[in-house]
């Protein structure tokens, strides 16, 4: 019973929200390297979402391309996820691994990007009168996919509902932390290189006079 | 490094130009870059809609040097009345600025006595009936008068309730409707123009300000409904900020306020309401500007004959002009010694395809005339804006020959070509705009269009699409398989044949 390839569980966890991620748990079918590709799409996914759109619908600002928000809003948004929700489930006696909650959540995202994509795809046939079915589809993928993600991370740690709710409360209060951690680092970082190349100049400009 | 090298760059340059100076006759420009502003408030290079010709000042005409003028109106014979205020005198020039007509110094007061201005900060002349209207501020009045200097009536401080007696009545600038009410702008008073009739009666007060809905005002309201009348009276009270020029078309009027973002601009019609209100519009220099982020500080307003708002900013020295629409035309002027540039600008006037600038620092007049740009893009502007996209067409692709980055012109051509059914053409130029909701309508004609060339084809498609699956249905339930499973299986075939062939 249930055997099933690698990608034909992707499929049967997304298409099943309330005991897909059980049977897939239960069978181990979860694929790291699918959870990559995914997370790669989700990046994909958010860059057409601002450059490819149709022109009727959003006018970006394409005076300069940044990947950096891209890389933020979707792989580091996706790993500091991962790592909080690790890092608080640890502590709940949650029993998931790292690896497992990658892939579970990973699985999760599938509604959100197809949304996207058909979303994009869709705004070059559209006009503004019609955005209500572009509205519906986004609504549904989006709504899917958190539907996914709490059902993914109360299966992986086998949590009551009650305590899915505060343990993504309490991960979502983790990012923050790792993010603000990361920001308050970088700069860090960029004091001391600034400090560095001041050195550096002082010295170019001594060896020079 | 980088510093020295510029300072190379900059001397050799400086020495270039030199050079061509001595080699090349000097051609007019002005001492600024023009800009204009793209669709995300940044600024662009453009051309220059006006440029400076020359600047007037009292010695040019024998008169004594102007100090400090104020204000500058222009009657409809086209005579200039210039309120110099620093000497107390009304110099009228003509419309050319080649002679002084006249000269006003004293006046004959209502008692036959004569009597002088002490600072007049601005004039009205009604044309019509041959009056004109002084501000008449250290003296606290406005005065009436006839053009041979007889005044005929006096507007001094209302003695009604709602004008507050504690308040001093320092008029600034004045102005007079087609019905004979006089508006007057008045120091520290917040709620608006005091307006009287041509009687002098106080009438009440005309067009004010909203207070902006800041948290500070919000508390402030909150804690006066629970504070004693002693807390109220000793805490600081909302007001909003006064406006402190306007300017009169036909029956609007039109207010400009040294204010943070409300109610910087007006059209205030005649019961007082702003047409301007709700309007997005970013007035002056966008705080994302090159070389400013000091707020916009428009201390004049001049409509135009066509119907142009010229705003005078003080913070930049620049002149800001609006088609009657409120987009940005043109920035002209800027804060430098130069001709085209001022120190202190006090009032802005227009004739015609010209601008007259004062500056109260500098004490000239400085006219701006427009440039064969200018008169293209205004030309432009006045047939797009009355709806004649398709006479404005060959304008805007002219404008577009001066500056490609001329933003209206896109607008105008997309509009022109959608309303002509080119659609293509339309979504093109609306890209080039940045104008989704001009693209959006374009592409709905264009799909339209579309649809109605290719009704065949997608009827078939559908057709197709539909026997497809009819067929599909069928295979499966009698031989269980689908036409992909067949078609995999056959190319499956195919190929294992082609290998057989070839090893064999």
């Amino acid at each position: 019973m249930m055997d099933l390839t690698k990608r034909q569980w992707v499929k049967h966890t997304i298409m099943h929200p309330f005991e897909g991620y059980e049977d897939l748990r239960w069978k181990k079918g979860g694929s790291l390297k699918y959870s990559f590709i995914i997370v790669v799409l989700l990046f994909v996914a958010q860059i057409a979402y601002d450059r490819l759109y149709g022109f009727q619908f959003y006018v970006s600002y394409d005076k300069i391309f940044n990947i950096i928000p891209y890389l933020v809003q979707s792989i580091i948004l996706f790993a500091t996820w991962v790592i909080g929700n690790w890092a608080i489930s640890t502590l709940l006696d949650g029993e998931g691994t790292l690896k497992n909650i990658c892939i579970f959540s990973a699985y999760a995202l599938i509604p959100y990007i197809v949304q996207v994509f058909i979303n994009v795809f869709l705004s070059h046939f559209l006009v503004r009168d019609e955005y209500i079915f572009m509205q519906a589809i986004q609504v549904i993928g989006t709504l899917w996919s958190i539907i996914l993600m709490f059902m993914a991370i109360k299966t992986v740690h086998q949590f009551s509902v009650l305590k899915t709710i505060g343990d993504i409360i309490l991960t979502i209060f983790a990012m923050v932390i790792i993010l603000f951690l990361l920001v308050l680092l970088l700069s860090l970082f960029q004091q001391v290189y600034v400090f560095v190349y001041s050195v550096y100049t002082e010295i170019a400009y001594r060896l020079k006079v | 490094m980088h510093k020295r090298f510029k300072r190379l760059f900059t001397s050799v340059f400086t020495g270039m130009l030199t050079v061509s100076n001595m080699i090349l006759p000097a051609f007019a420009d002005e001492p600024y870059e023009v800009y204009n502003y793209d669709r995300w408030g940044e600024a662009i290079p453009s051309q220059a809609g006006y440029l400076a010709e020359r600047s007037i000042s009292g010695e040019d005409f024998d008169i004594e040097h102007f100090s400090s003028p104020n204000d500058i109106f222009k009657d409809d014979d086209n005579n200039f009345y210039l309120v110099d205020s620093g000497n107390n005198r009304i110099v009228v020039f003509d419309s050319e600025f080649s002679e002084v007509v006249n000269i006003y110094d004293t006046f004959t007061g209502l008692d036959g006595e004569p009597t002088t201005l002490s600072n007049p900060m601005g004039i009205f002349v009604d044309s019509a009936n041959g009056y004109m209207y002084i501000a008449d501020n250290k003296n606290s009045r406005v005065i009436k008068s006839d053009m041979n200097g007889n005044i005929e009536a006096e507007f001094t401080k209302p003695t009604s309730e709602v004008y507050s007696q504690d308040l001093t009545f320092l008029p600034q600038k004045v102005l007079v409707d087609s019905a004979g009410y006089v508006y007057v702008v008045v120091n520290n008073i917040t709620s608006g123009a005091v307006m009287f009739d041509s009687t002098g009666e106080f009438v009440g007060f005309y067009g004010a300000n909203k207070v902006k809905q800041t948290a500070e005002v919000i508390s402030n309201y909150m804690w006066n409904l629970i504070a004693t009348d002693e807390m109220r009276a000793r805490r600081s009270k909302s007001v909003p900020v006064g406006f402190n020029n306007f300017d009169i078309d036909g029956q609007f009027i039109y207010t400009c306020t040294q204010s943070e973002d409300t109610d910087i601009v007006k059209k205030v019609n005649p019961a007082g309401d702003n047409l301007f209100e709700g309007l997005d519009v970013v007035w002056g220099d966008s705080t994302s500007n090159v070389d400013t982020d000091k707020t916009v500080a428009f201390t004049d307003i001049d409509i135009s004959d066509n119907g142009y708002i010229n705003c005078l900013d003080l913070t930049t020295n620049r002149v800001f002009q609006y088609d009657s629409e409120c987009n940005l035309l043109f920035v002209v002027g800027t804060t430098a010694e130069q001709l085209g540039g001022f120190k202190q600008v006090s009032a802005v006037e227009s004739m015609g395809a010209n601008l007259y600038v004062v500056d109260s620092l500098k004490n000239t007049i400085t006219i701006f005339e427009e440039t064969e740009f200018g008169s293209i893009v205004h030309q432009a502007t006045d047939l797009y804006n009355d709806g004649y996209y398709d006479e404005a067409l060959d304008y805007w692709y002219e404008v577009l020959k001066y500056d490609g980055n001329y933003r209206k012109a896109y607008l105008g051509i997309a509009s022109a070509k959608l309303n002509s059914g080119e659609y293509e053409e339309s979504m093109k130029y609306a890209k080039l705009a940045d104008a989704g909701s001009r693209y959006n309508r374009a592409f709905e004609g264009y799909r339209q269009d579309w649809i109605d060339s290719h009704f065949d084809l997608i009827i078939f498609v559908i057709v197709l699409l539909i026997a497809i699956w009819l067929v599909d249905v069928i295979l499966k339930k009698k031989k269980n398989t689908t036409l992909f499973k067949m078609l995999v299986q056959a190319i499956k075939s195919k190929l294992a044949k082609r290998k057989g062939i070839k090893s064999s």
